[in-house]
C-alpha cells in the first residue's frame, strides 16, 4: 500500500499533522487534473479546494485506504462535472459515452507530456479527460476506469480516440508524433 | 514559466490551508458534540421534569417546557447532521466524543432518576430507568464501535509502518 496509504490511515485516525502531507503530496496532481478539465488556473484553485473539501469531508467513510488515488481523482471529476454542468446546462448528454472496446494502438508511449498538455486544450472533454488520467497523472487503465465510472474497454477506446485526435490535432500544428 | 511550474513550486495555497484546518478542526467537532449533548440531554431532563410534575401544569408553562423540548432536540439534530455531514469525526474524535457521551448520558440519567424518585409515581421511575439505561447502552455501543474502529487503523498503521522502507 506504501506511504499514501500510511499517511490516509494516520489522517483517518485524526493526526491533524497527517493532513497537510496528504494534501501537499496530492494538491499538485489534483489541480493539475482539475486545471486541464476547466482551463482557467484561478477556477481550479476554486475547484480543487471544493474537491479538497469534499475530501476530508468523506475520508473516515474510506474503507480502503490503498484505493485513495482513484478515490481522490473521483470525486475531483465529480466537483468539475457539477461546475461543468451548472456552466453549460448540456454537459450531461455529452458525458454519456459508447462502450466499445478497442485494442490499444501503437501511439503507446510515443506522445510527450509536453506534447499532450499542448494539444489538451483542443480536445473534446472526455478525451481530453482520460489522457489527463492516463498519462498526466499516471494512473492505472483499471483505476482510470474507476474514477470514470466506465469499463476498462471503454477507457482503452477512450484513449485511442484521444490519441488519434491530438495527434491530428498535433500534426496539424507542425508536431509529428 | 509554464504552469504546470508554477502549480508545483506553489505546492498548497495559504487558502486552501486555512480552509482544510478549519475543516478538520478538533475544537470545531468537539463543540458540535457539546452542543448536541446539551440539547438533547437538557430535553431529556425537561421532559422528566414534566412527566413528574404532580399536578396538571398552566398551559403557558407546558407550552414553555414544549418549547425548550424543542429547542434542546433542534440542537441535537443539527448537531447530528453536522457531525454526519459537515464535520465527520476521526477515529480518535470518535473515541474521545464516544467518552463525553457516555459520562453525559450516564449523568443526565441519574439525574432523571433521582427527579422522578423524588417527584413521580414508580411508573414515572421505571420509565426514567428504562429511557436513561437504552441512551447510556446506546453511548456505550457508540465508545465499543469507536474503539474498534480505532484499533483496526492503528494494527493497520503500524503493519503499514514497518512495511515502510
Amino acid at each position: 500500500m506504501g506511504n499514501d496509504g500510511l499517511l490516509v490511515v494516520r489522517c483517518q485516525l485524526g493526526e491533524r499533522e497527517a493532513f497537510r502531507e496528504l494534501v501537499a503530496m496530492w494538491h499538485p496532481p489534483l489541480w493539475r487534473y482539475v486545471r486541464g478539465m476547466v482551463g482557467s488556473p484561478h477556477l481550479a484553485d476554486d475547484l480543487a479546494q471544493e474537491a479538497w473539501v469534499a475530501v476530508v469531508r468523506g475520508l473516515p467513510r474510506l474503507r480502503q485506504p490503498e484505493r485513495f488515488a482513484p478515490w481522490l481523482f473521483t470525486i475531483a471529476r465529480r466537483t468539475v462535472t457539477d461546475h461543468l454542468r451548472q456552466t453549460y446546462k448540456a454537459a450531461e448528454t455529452a458525458m454519456e459515452e459508447a462502450t466499445t472496446v478497442v485494442a490499444d494502438d501503437e501511439l503507446s508511449g510515443v506522445l510527450t507530456t509536453v506534447q499532450i498538455e499542448a494539444g489538451l486544450a483542443a480536445l473534446p472533454l472526455l478525451e481530453r479527460e482520460v489522457l489527463i488520467l492516463f498519462h498526466l497523472e499516471d494512473l492505472p487503465l483499471a483505476s482510470c476506469a474507476e474514477v470514470l465510472g466506465v469499463p476498462a474497454g471503454t477507457v482503452k477506446s477512450r484513449l485511442y480516440r484521444a490519441r488519434r485526435m491530438l495527434r491530428d490535432h498535433l500534426a496539424e500544428k507542425g508536431y509529428e508524433a | 514559466m509554464s504552469e504546470q511550474n508554477r502549480a508545483a513550486q506553489r505546492a498548497v495555497p495559504e487558502q486552501l490551508e486555512r480552509a482544510l484546518a478549519a475543516e478538520v478542526s478538533l475544537r470545531s467537532r468537539l463543540r458540535h458534540v457539546a452542543v448536541g449533548l446539551a440539547g438533547g440531554c437538557g430535553a431529556a431532563v425537561i421532559a422528566v421534569l414534566w412527566a413528574t410534575e404532580p399536578d396538571a401544569l398552566p398551559k403557558r408553562t407546558q407550552a414553555a417546557f414544549a418549547g425548550l423540548i424543542a429547542i434542546g432536540l433542534a440542537w441535537a439534530v443539527l448537531a447530528g447532521w453536522v457531525l454526519s455531514r459537515r464535520r465527520p469525526l476521526f477515529a480518535r474524535d470518535r473515541v474521545l466524543s464516544a467518552r463525553i457521551a457516555l459520562a453525559a448520558t450516564v449523568v443526565t440519567a441519574v439525574a432523571g432518576v433521582a427527579l422522578a424518585a423524588v417527584r413521580g409515581s414508580t411508573v414515572d421511575l421505571v420509565a426514567t430507568a428504562a429511557g436513561g439505561a437504552v441512551f447510556a447502552a446506546a453511548a456505550m455501543l457508540a465508545l465499543v464501535r469507536a474503539r474498534r474502529r480505532r484499533r483496526e487503523l492503528l494494527r493497520l498503521r503500524d503493519a503499514l509502518r514497518q512495511d515502510a522502507p
